[in-house]
């Protein structure tokens, strides 16, 4: 085969892709931080304002107070599910039916769609008809029962739970294939010299699976960034901007009060601040070795 | 020696019955997490087959009588047929161009030595960094002006797009534990590289062709945010987007929200069932490489 053939092959087997994907992630990415610069509605002519939409953006406290939320949902996931995750899969990481079964059970709610979790999530939370405010009546516990999701101080915190229900499966899943690869050796060596329980946990398996928690964490971090749905379902933001993250906020000054420019504004800030987070976690994690 | 002198009956009875409180601990909590775990799903179908007096008043308990009327009003009320259709068609289809893509971008990546590759795979490896909301926007503007808002092609492309470089990786690592001379002896005999790719590459992927297959599919066909920003066509609105217009219609005819959310969980339940191992072990391997 000539090589002008194979040289005309790779470049017609790699043009779609490369096409498709440049049009759709990159080129989007290029086109926010271009129309940030501007004031425009969506419809008409857009104006041109230099760095305005910045400006305004760092003295916006709904900005901030959204960033801030993505913070409290990357330490929810990072302190909430990463440890919930390594000890179900210390349990279950042998391949018994019943564990099989806990473990398919546990990473279910991960095919779900979003919609679905989050309307799941709205009935248990109810004011009125939810089961939550049910089972607390049902437990003498009345005093307890709240808004869960329209008392702006708590709404951000009753979204926790179905953030780290919806994907603890996901790094059960991951650690239990971390825990299956460390060689049968090991267990002998730890039985000889006497390791056992809590000993041969921190000793030997934390030790052996630290890269993968690491890449845990640095999962995490990215996905909890990524987080819309699940808010948009449950709260739209609301109460009164209290459970706003940077993409509803995005979505909501894009979509319901029409600024097109301030919308890519703040993603491209979404764009910046992922990058910054995911460079420093790797920064530091590799640091560490 | 040592070894013998530690299993002396008295240590090895202390350390057995903390073993065992431990490990009944472990039992205890495990269990009480499967079921909590399972429940909101279990709660939603049983609570679907509920009449509505029935889910405000007994939240918790199994349906007096089994209301299979809900599912047939559900269906009918919310368009869900059409909903359905959209879902299967957008996702089938972004389905095909993946895999077709997919696996052409991971043969020659995977089989051939060009000046660009390394560019090539970095340039897959850095657009996944890049948080998919963050092209909500652009992408909405983009469309407008390619005028495809408001058609399959909104979400069929940017779904195939996304999904490419989880392909990729799942693949070319898949080819490139296969050994070259599997495909060697077809270019002596004169085949081409097409079809050296679609008779013999594409049918020895199949097991990573299968992973790449659910992945893609399951993703299309949850996925909300594309579909919220993209379609506003009642005709064109794919599962998820008709349940959350569904449960914003009905807000207060619980009974018919939460029969159309069964419906539209039934198919991925199926497919996780069935595939589980596989679903479990693709979604970590998608995750881990993104």
């Amino acid at each position: 085969m000539n090589s002008a053939t194979v040289k005309r092959f790779i470049a017609v087997a790699l043009a779609p892709s490369l096409i498709l994907y440049s049009l759709f992630v990159f080129v989007p990415v290029i086109w926010s931080a271009y129309y940030s610069l501007f004031n425009w509605s969506g419809i008409g002519q857009a104006a041109f304002i230099g760095l305005q939409n910045y400006k305004e953006l760092l003295s916006d406290s709904i900005f901030w107070h959204s960033l801030g939320n993505n913070v409290i949902f990357v330490l929810a996931s990072v302190l909430g599910q990463v440890p919930l995750a390594l000890l179900l899969a210390i349990i279950l990481y042998k391949s018994n039916a019943l564990q099989r079964f806990l473990r398919a059970a546990v990473f279910m709610p991960m095919v779900l769609s979003t919609v679905v979790i989050g309307l799941i999530w709205n009935y248990v939370y109810h004011p009125q008809i939810g089961i939550l405010n049910f089972l607390l009546d049902a437990l003498n516990l009345s005093a307890l029962k709240m808004e869960w999701l329209s008392d702006p101080d708590i709404a951000i915190f009753s979204l926790i739970p179905p953030l780290i229900w919806s994907f603890v499966g996901l790094y059960l899943i991951i650690f239990i294939s971390a825990l299956q690869n460390i060689p049968g050796e090991l267990d002998d060596a730890a039985k000889i010299d006497g390791a056992k329980g809590f000993t041969k946990l921190f000793k030997i398996t934390l030790p052996m699976i630290w890269g993968t928690i690491q890449v845990a964490l640095i999962l995490c971090i990215a996905g909890s960034l990524k987080s819309f749905d699940l808010v948009y379902i449950m709260t739209r933001g609301g109460p009164a901007h209290a459970t706003e993250l940077l993409a509803t906020y995005m979505y909501n000054a894009t979509f319901s009060t029409f600024r097109y420019g301030y919308g890519s504004t703040i993603s491209t800030a979404i764009v910046i601040i992922s990058l910054l987070l995911i460079g420093t976690s790797q920064w530091l994690t590799s640091r560490r070795k | 020696m040592s070894k013998l002198a530690f299993h002396s009956p008295y240590s090895m009875k202390k350390t057995y019955s903390i073993r065992r409180i431990v490990s009944t601990i472990g039992w205890i909590f495990i269990t009480i997490y499967g079921i909590l775990t399972i429940y909101p799903l279990f709660w939603l179908i049983l609570s679907s087959f509920k009449s509505n007096a029935q889910f405000f008043s007994e939240p918790f308990a199994l349906p007096n009588q089994w209301m299979f009327d809900n599912f047939i009003t559900a269906w009918t009320t919310s368009k869900m047929g059409v909903a359905f259709r959209n879902s299967t068609l957008v996702s089938i289809i972004a389905l095909l161009f993946t895999l077709l893509l997919s696996g052409l971008t991971s043969y020659v990546l995977a089989r051939f030595n060009f000046k660009l590759k390394g560019l090539t795979m970095l340039f897959f490896v850095v657009g996944m960094l890049i948080p998919i909301h963050s092209t909500l926007v652009p992408l909405f503007i983009l469309m407008k002006q390619l005028s495809i808002l408001n058609s399959y092609w909104a979400l069929i492309l940017p779904y195939t797009a996304f999904a490419l470089p989880t392909a990729i990786f799942i693949l070319t690592a898949y080819l490139s534990t296969i050994p070259k001379e599997i495909e060697e002896a077809a270019y002596i005999d004169g085949t081409s590289l097409w079809g050296v790719f679609f008779r013999i590459m594409l049918p020895i992927s199949l097991p990573a062709l299968s992973t790449v297959s659910i992945l893609t599919f399951l993703h299309s066909w949850n996925d909300f945010s594309f579909a919220l920003v993209f379609i506003s066509k009642s005709t064109l609105k794919t599962l998820p987007l008709a349940v959350s217009n569904f449960a914003d219609g009905f807000q207060t005819d619980y009974s018919l929200t939460l029969a159309a959310m069964t419906l539209s969980v039934i198919p991925t339940i199926i497919v996780f069932l069935l595939f589980q191992e596989q679903v479990m072990k693709g979604m970590t391997a998608g995750a881990v490489k993104g």
